[in-house]
């Protein structure tokens, strides 16, 4: 145990001087206070919009005033979510893969395996630093999240606010460590570093934008602008009920989905923060009833690529040079 | 002119034999293949669910699907290639120009009479002739497939969208290859190499149109386009960066071509996706790398 | 009367405010088998760099095979073959298609029958159609001179040739240095620390401490002002103690 801590701290030293990790942070974090910029204007525009059409109505000397938009400070991060969950994954992918390319193009590995009980164990005291470093990341992430809503979005953050937020980025660190997983465990087991590198980039593109995309390009209500059922003036009621009928299609683009774990990530972040109008202003108790199953799912493929990353110690010989 | 052809030789060569693209190459190829079955699948399905919803007389709308263009269902394909294909580009782009570094034969190159831009020029040709051939193939796909679900072969008039099309493609991935020759040639770090081109894709393909739309990054991959927004700031913001903005562009152009609903104009947008692989690809041949020489460690 | 192959007058390169080499001053006739003698960072690296264009000196002149390095960087690349410490090729590639890329880009328009030619002068043939990646050091030794030597090139370039060789393999490559020079006349130019490999290759000497010419003289004068077995040995180990602090 002492020597995975030994490694992990010397990967922690490793990281604090390369420059990518920063680059990673600046960058999630500066999107991250974009979205909120945007989605604050957003609301802004819609409040102006909303205005205006009140005016209207109370000019025609009509009684009925409908309903003002109204400001969920949470519901500001969906974009913001977004990007951790895009671009997130990439930067752990990039982060594992330089932790143990480096090995590999420095020549260092023969010193680590004459000095080290185990492949596994090098392997898991890299996976250590790592995880502790998304740790920090996400921590960052949760404070710069919370401090744009208030300062840019103009809210008022309170407990409610600061424990889902908690929520969302202990789950996006569940997410990145995933990531550091796979890649840790696909550069050990790749004997060339460009081929280790562009496996990663497809996996990504896979799991991160192709599947979630065809899934969402497969909904029917995404088909038209501004969405089917309201261009067939169809009522929510009367939209479930029609694709009742089509169960076994939504299955399927259901199954797809969920056999991404960005969209189980998505899924219970949205969920939590109240993104998702179902589960805005709802109970953790609703929300968790809504999603366990994803959390489930998440934290089985979480665990099936930490397997896989020590699994792959044992091969960690292919990291010497011939 | 010898030594821009021999660079294009070499280049088409080591492309084909270098193994690590080849992942990112079948998972273009094999997207656009399965676009074509997903669109038609999505299309079958809405309008099943058109007809039932008039059956159940919950609408008296007609069907948003009646009389739509084969090519409709080929509208995927468009998102696969500026997701896939642009990153297959840059990559193609980051090994092209990280090759001579990697193989450690610079030092053989720099001690040879021949002009740099003129090798570079060359080099870029190499990449565009692999490209054009990889287009080609999808375009030839997505011809036979469109023609398998409809019974029969397209016209002239639809063959000729596709070829349109398939230009347009060609354009915007020679753009991102000039991307990712840049950026090899100015990072140090393969990892960080190939990173750039990914983050300036994301930027242009994310966040620049959301500062213009206010859309959420992700919903950016349907290809159905999002109602335009039209209040003050955004309004501002869509025409200032509507430019910058290469991958909605091709959305735009691409949409028009394949007969699929678009905002904005189309001859504007091919003509601005032209200009970003000019430019991209004058500046792979102008800019001199600051990294020639040594193996880019990690 | 021969002329000058290579000359360099008063040549200094600096790497940030490091001092690499300092007012080198050398002539080198045509035909001869120069060997740069000096330790690990004395600046034998970097003169090949600036005499191969590779390199761009702070200051000073440079003239090989009659072209200056920085007016006709063209005419001297045309003019020169290089052979690096660490030669390594395409690996995906084989023999063949790496060493036409380079002829090509050396100007030859047809280079096959040159290429076989070559190879066989370096007695590599039979592995054409081989890929790179594959061979040993030795083997890429052979083709990293026959892509030096495919353009007839006046003056030869070799960083360290027999770094990494086993005792075959440097004998090997001796014997090729000694043919191409007597047979084609070519004017070598080798880096090299071996003392040992100086004594029998090359005809002059120049030795390099800390960026300095310390001395330069046809090896018969080197070693005939120590006249043991060791002659080489001892001139250079003298060469440090009268070099300039």
């Amino acid at each position: 145990m002492s020597e995975t801590v030994t490694l992990a701290r010397k990967e922690l030293l490793d990281l604090r001087r390369d420059r990518v990790v920063w680059i990673v942070v600046g960058t999630l974090g500066l999107a991250v206070v974009l979205s909120v910029v945007v989605a604050s204007l957003d609301f802004r525009a819609q409040l102006a919009d909303y205005e205006a059409y009140a005016a209207q109505v109370k000019a025609s000397g009509s009684g009925v005033t409908p309903a003002a938009p109204q400001l969920f400070p949470l519901q500001l991060l969906r974009g913001g979510m977004e990007y951790v969950e895009v671009l997130g994954a990439l930067f752990a992918l990039m982060i594992g893969y330089g932790a143990i390319a480096k090995e590999r193009s420095r020549g260092t590995v023969d010193l680590l395996l004459t000095r080290a009980r185990s492949g596994t164990s090098i392997v898991m005291g890299k996976l250590l630093g790592l995880a502790i470093l998304w740790a920090v990341i996400m921590a960052a992430v949760v404070v710069t999240a919370l401090a744009s809503v208030a300062l840019i979005g103009g809210s008022t953050i309170g407990w409610h606010e600061v424990g889902r937020m908690a929520l969302a980025g202990a789950a996006g660190w569940v997410y990145a460590v995933f990531w550091s997983a796979i890649a840790v465990a696909v550069t050990t087991l790749t004997r060339n570093s460009t081929a280790a590198l562009l496996t990663l980039l497809v996996l990504w593109l896979v799991i991160v934008l192709v599947i979630p995309q065809i899934g969402d390009t497969m909904d029917p209500d995404n088909q038209v602008p501004g969405g089917l059922f309201k261009a067939l003036a169809i009522a929510k009621p009367d939209e479930h009920a029609v694709l009742h009928h089509f169960a076994t299609y939504e299955s399927l683009r259901n199954g797809l989905e969920v056999s991404s774990l960005s969209k189980l990530y998505e899924r219970f972040t949205f969920a939590t923060l109240g993104i998702k109008d179902i589960y805005n202003g709802q109970s953790l108790a609703v929300v968790w009833d809504g999603t366990f199953r994803y959390v489930i799912g998440a934290l089985t493929l979480t665990g099936a690529a930490l397997t896989f990353a020590a699994a792959s110690g044992r091969r960690i010989h292919t990291l010497r040079r011939s | 002119m010898s030594t821009a052809i021999t660079a294009a030789r070499h280049e088409l060569l080591a492309s084909v034999r270098a193994k690590a693209p080849y992942a990112l190459v079948a998972a273009f190829l094999g997207m656009v293949a399965a676009s074509t079955f997903i669109g038609w699948r999505t299309t079958v399905t809405v309008t099943a669910i058109y007809e039932r919803v008039l059956a159940d007389g919950y609408t008296t709308q007609p069907n948003p699907f009646t009389d739509v263009s084969p090519l409709y269902y080929v509208r995927n394909t468009v998102i696969y290639v500026l997701l896939i294909g642009t990153l297959m580009a840059a990559t193609l782009g980051v090994q092209s120009a990280l090759r001579d570094r990697k193989a450690e034969t610079a030092a053989l190159i720099g001690t040879r009479p021949v002009d740099a831009r003129a090798l570079r020029t060359g080099r870029l040709l190499g990449l565009g002739i692999l490209l054009a051939a990889l287009v080609a193939v999808t375009e030839v796909v997505t011809w036979v497939s469109v023609g398998l679900l409809v019974g029969g072969p397209l016209d002239a008039a639809e063959t000729l969208r596709i070829a349109g099309f398939g230009v347009l493609t060609w354009l915007l991935l020679v753009g991102f290859a000039g991307v990712g020759m840049l950026s090899g040639r100015l990072l140090h770090r393969e990892r960080t190499a190939l990173l750039a081109p990914v983050v300036v894709w994301a930027v242009i393909a994310f966040v620049v149109p959301q500062l213009g739309t206010a859309a959420r990054p992700v919903s950016l991959l349907n290809p159905v386009p999002l109602p335009a927004q039209d209040s003050g700031a955004f309004a501002w913001l869509s025409h200032a960066l509507a430019p910058i903005a290469i991958t909605e562009r091709f959305k735009t152009a691409s949409g028009a071509l394949l007969g699929s609903p678009t905002t904005g104009s189309a001859a504007a947008s091919a003509l601005l996706v032209a200009l970003f692989a000019a430019v991209a690809l004058t500046a792979a041949i102008l800019v001199r790398g600051t990294r020639t020489q040594g193996v880019p460690h990690e | 009367m021969t002329s000058t192959a290579i000359a360099l007058d008063r040549v200094t390169h600096r790497y940030g405010t490091r001092p690499a080499l300092v007012d080198l001053t050398l002539d080198i006739p045509e035909g001869e088998i120069f060997g740069l003698l000096g330790h690990n960072g004395a600046g034998k690296t970097t003169t090949v760099g600036i005499l191969t264009t590779l390199l761009q000196a702070s200051a000073g002149d440079a003239v090989v095979a009659g072209h200056d390095v920085r007016t006709a960087a063209r005419d001297v690349r045309a003019s020169l073959g290089y052979l690096p410490e660490n030669v390594t090729f395409y690996n995906d590639l084989t023999t063949m298609e790496n060493l036409v890329f380079f002829a090509r880009l050396s100007g030859l328009r047809r280079p096959e029958a040159r290429i076989g030619e070559v190879l066989e002068f370096v007695g590599f043939t039979g592995h054409d159609h081989e890929r790179v990646g594959t061979f040993s050091k030795g083997m890429r030794q052979r083709v990293g001179l026959a892509q030096a030597l495919l353009h007839r090139p006046a003056v030869l370039f070799l960083d360290e040739p027999t770094s990494g060789l086993d005792p075959e393999g440097v004998r090997a490559l001796r014997e090729l240095i000694l043919r191409v020079n007597a047979e084609h006349g070519t004017t070598i130019f080798m880096n090299t620390h071996l003392l040992s490999e100086v004594t029998k290759t090359c005809t002059s000497i120049g030795i390099l401490r800390s960026g300095r010419l310390v001395h330069h003289g046809t090896l018969a004068d080197t070693v005939g002002a120590f006249p043991t077995e060791d002659a080489l040995e001892r001139a250079y180990f003298a060469s440090a103690t009268d070099a300039p602090a």
